[in-house]
């Protein structure tokens, strides 16, 4: 039986002076692919930033793998290292693709022969085999989307979270893409995104969750708990 | 014109010759100089990265300190250390006045607002997605804030670099604090202004273009760094 992997209760986060983001109860499974859809500034880059824990919620409970998300950095800190969250316009850092794919490793201490097997494989994996000496400054944007999702997968998180991921992605590479997301999840990598395609979330088999101006308004039957 | 060139030409000569008085007073510019910056960069690249990443009440208050330290004249520094060091003074049982130590410790509080203050444009003008993006693939928030420091690496170095030509050039500080002793404090700042005075042009002439040389030299390797 799937266990709640994420779990949202009363969340409030107010973002500048007109933005708060309400999400009275969600929860999500360990395994699932789930979609965020909704119009421009509903909320669903808000809602994935707080389950990538960048942002702490001003009240409520959000729970990750049974464990309360609390404010304690070093507790935090353990926790995010189990998601990754791939931004729709994603910063790549000074240096090659290999750099930028290591950096994660390193900081989990993954080195030698290891980190680059890890490396490859990810690169392989997002169609980029042999994209490792490039310079990320001579990338394209749909390589760029490309390579952060690599430098993501390389790390093999419980939660792969993806803001509009296929948005700079060219039509013919966005199958192959949405293949490797299903395979993914068979894996058991849970797996939330946020898309404008109405159709994409048909596509991978996910379940949808809509937001509109910061409010969760429909979401699967058990993820939301009645009003 | 005459004047001129025969001065130059004697300065040329001062320093092919590699006359002692000469490399004494540049190695001692080099020496206090560098300590100086060695330690205002120890102190201004975290004060800026602080200032810049955090949010707290009064911090406008403190950069509009510290823009108004980046113009303090370096004959108040050394006026304030010299009240400091001097015998009456707190710290005068430390006996430090008119030593090179007195004026490393003038020209770091000169030059740690400057380095302070770049780090901080640095950090500013840095792409706000670097931190997440960071902490997305798990770093904590030192490890986040060191790379953030390695993306705007060309900026902290500017910020070494300006404090650095500000410490070099200075006389007040080297002139209050170190006395211009000859070959012990007597820097290639100092220096000039004193044989100028004596009427020695020449000689001032010399050092006037190793400083010109050692700031040339310093831009040279920023934009070699920059270029790598």
């Amino acid at each position: 039986m799937m266990k709640a992997i994420y779990t949202l209760q009363n969340i409030q986060l107010s973002r500048g002076t007109t933005f708060t983001l309400q999400v009275e109860r969600l929860e999500l499974m360990g395994g699932g692919i789930y979609a965020l859809s909704g119009p421009n500034g509903a909320g669903k880059s808000t809602l994935l930033g707080v389950m990538a824990m960048l942002m702490l919620p001003d009240s409520g409970a959000l729970h990750f793998a049974g464990k309360m998300v609390c404010g304690k950095i070093s507790e935090r800190k353990k926790l995010r290292r189990q998601i990754t969250l791939v931004e729709q316009t994603p910063y790549m850092f000074e240096g090659n693709v290999f750099q930028n794919l290591a950096f994660g490793l390193r900081l989990r201490g993954t080195r030698g022969n290891q980190q680059r097997r890890l490396i490859v494989q990810a690169l392989e994996d997002v169609g980029l085999g042999g994209f490792d000496g490039r310079n990320v400054r001579e990338l394209s944007r749909g390589e760029t989307q490309r390579v952060a999702l690599a430098r993501a997968l390389v790390l093999r998180p419980k939660v792969l979270l993806l803001d509009e991921p296929t948005v700079n992605i060219d039509d013919k590479r966005v199958s192959a893409f949405e293949e490797l997301l299903i395979k993914l999840s068979q894996q058991g990598m849970t797996i939330v995104f946020s898309t404008h395609d109405p159709d994409q979330p048909g596509r991978l088999g996910a379940e949808v969750i809509r937001l509109r101006e910061g409010w969760v308004e429909d979401a699967p039957e058990r993820g939301l708990s009645p009003a | 014109m005459e004047f001129i060139s025969s001065s130059l030409h004697a300065a040329l000569v001062l320093i092919l010759a590699f006359d002692s008085e000469v490399v004494q007073a540049i190695w001692t510019s080099l020496y206090t100089s560098g300590c100086a910056i060695v330690l205002a960069a120890i102190f201004g690249i975290p004060g800026g990265l602080l200032i810049g990443l955090n949010s707290f009440q009064g911090k406008r208050l403190v950069i509009t300190g510290l823009n108004t330290l980046m113009a303090l004249p370096t004959v108040v520094v050394g006026l304030v250390v010299y009240g400091m060091l001097s015998r009456q003074g707190p710290l005068g049982d430390w006996g430090l006045l008119f030593t090179p130590l007195a004026m490393i410790i003038g020209q770091t509080i000169l030059a740690t607002p400057i380095v302070a203050n770049y780090t901080l444009a640095a950090v500013n003008g840095a792409d706000q997605r670097i931190i997440t993006t960071a902490m997305t693939l798990g770093a904590g928030a030192l490890q986040s804030a060191l790379q953030l420091l390695k993306e705007v690496r060309f900026g902290i170095m500017a910020a070494v670099i300006a404090g650095f030509g500000r410490v070099i050039a200075e006389v007040g500080v080297a002139m209050m604090l170190g006395g211009n002793i000859r070959g012990y404090t007597r820097t290639m700042t100092t220096s000039i202004a004193l044989e100028t005075s004596k009427g020695e042009f020449a000689f001032g002439l010399a050092l006037g273009l190793v400083l010109m040389t050692v700031a040339l030299l310093v831009n040279l390797f920023l934009n070699l760094l920059q270029q790598r």
